[in-house]
């Protein structure tokens, strides 16, 4: 009965084969750095379902932002742990990335055939930072104000174009209303669609091309 | 696939297990905060309190008299200020029967119209007399009524 049901699916969506090429592939005999894409996925799940917890919640603006957080943390119930997944999980997502990045870079697995998903992944990578960047500010206390008014005034630097690149990164010249909403909604729109746009497009071209084989001084 | 015969698990499947059951187990350490955290507000019952109405020298006998107060209230993060009016009714000066101001059927606000000798809702047109009992329309039952007491000349009502 459950069979005849689970059958009559697969007639339909074929999801037996996607399955076997995603989960049964074969792959080279490999090491525990290989498990670092992985790590990598996994806590961009994690990010993704305790940041939509906690959009429930937080109110990006300047005069209630702060209250929302701590109203998160100290009376939700099991608050303090999703919150405290999203905050460590952002800095184990960076180190994991970079770790991730290294292992391709030392591995030489960004030759051919793999340009491409070295590329979505570097890309990948500046996402990951752009999360860092921008979900740093939306506790909007002092740690997050000062270091977001630093952040963007680097930005200010840049010879020609810094003065610019710092106003549209603030939305004015100073941290305001405007800074917190923009760094809101690029925080949890802009990103989360670019991430999961290459996140598929890097697992398509991981599955599709293979991945490379430990490098050897040995020919083969 | 592989050779698990004699219903000794092989490699494989021991695998699939062990997989399944940590995944089960993160997902279980996620999703039971989750649900935890997301109800968590709607838990909270509101806690009774009596509120300071005002003075009862201000009901007229035999006519609905509507009181206005504003009380503080922590909603989440935000400590609001929320309007809360009830119509206070007398017969004989001394007895006061508080209703709750807020149609039966679908939650909007009656108001009492002298002239017609009724409560009307503006909503779906339902109409309740004096004492708060329907007289048409759709509300399924008379208007809410609130404990009351009285102390010094001030009337207090129990919201609850």
């Amino acid at each position: 009965m459950f069979l005849n049901l689970v059958n009559w699916l697969d007639d339909r969506f074929g999801w037996r084969a996607v399955w076997e090429a995603i989960f049964l592939r074969k792959i080279p005999h490999v090491n525990w750095f290989y498990t670092l894409g992985s790590a990598t996925l996994f806590l961009a799940i994690i990010q993704i379902v305790t940041g939509i917890l906690l959009t429930l919640y937080y109110v990006p603006t300047p005069d209630h932002a702060y209250d929302s957080v701590v109203y998160i943390s100290t009376v939700l119930p099991a608050g303090w742990f999703i919150r405290g997944l999203h905050h460590w999980g952002a800095s184990a997502m960076v180190v994991v990335t970079a770790a991730h990045l290294l292992r391709v870079f030392f591995y030489g697995a960004y030759k051919y055939p793999r340009e491409a998903t070295w590329i979505t992944g570097v890309f990948l990578f500046l996402i990951v930072i752009g999360f860092g960047f921008t979900g740093y500010l939306l506790p909007w206390d002092q740690k997050a104000y000062w270091a977001t008014t630093v952040g963007t005034h680097i930005a200010g630097v840049a010879p020609v174009v810094g003065e610019w690149m710092l106003r549209i990164a603030r939305g004015g010249d100073e941290l305001s209303a405007v800074t917190l909403a923009r760094f809101f909604g690029t925080h949890i729109w802009v990103l989360p669609a670019a991430l999961v746009t290459l996140i598929l497009m890097h697992l398509y071209l991981v599955i599709r091309i293979g991945i490379t084989a430990v490098p050897s001084r040995k020919e083969e | 696939m592989d050779k698990s015969q004699e219903g000794k698990m092989g490699r494989r499947d021991f695998m699939k297990a062990t997989i399944a059951a940590i995944s089960g187990v993160i997902g279980a350490a996620i999703g039971l905060p989750a649900i935890a955290y997301v109800i968590g507000p709607a838990l909270q019952k509101e806690t009774d309190e009596w509120i300071r109405v005002g003075s009862v020298n201000k009901v007229e006998v035999n006519i609905p008299s509507l009181f206005k107060t504003v009380i503080e209230k922590q909603t989440g993060w935000i400590n609001a200020e929320e309007e809360f009016s009830v119509y206070v009714l007398t017969t004989n000066g001394r007895d006061f029967v508080v209703m709750s101001n807020i149609c039966t059927h679908l939650g909007c606000r009656v108001r009492w119209v002298a002239d017609k000798d009724g409560f009307y809702c503006p909503c779906h047109n339902g109409v309740f007399a004096k004492d708060g009992s329907v007289v048409s329309g759709p509300p399924p039952r008379s208007l809410d009524r609130f404990e009351s007491k009285v102390e010094d000349g001030i009337l207090f009502v129990k919201r609850g």
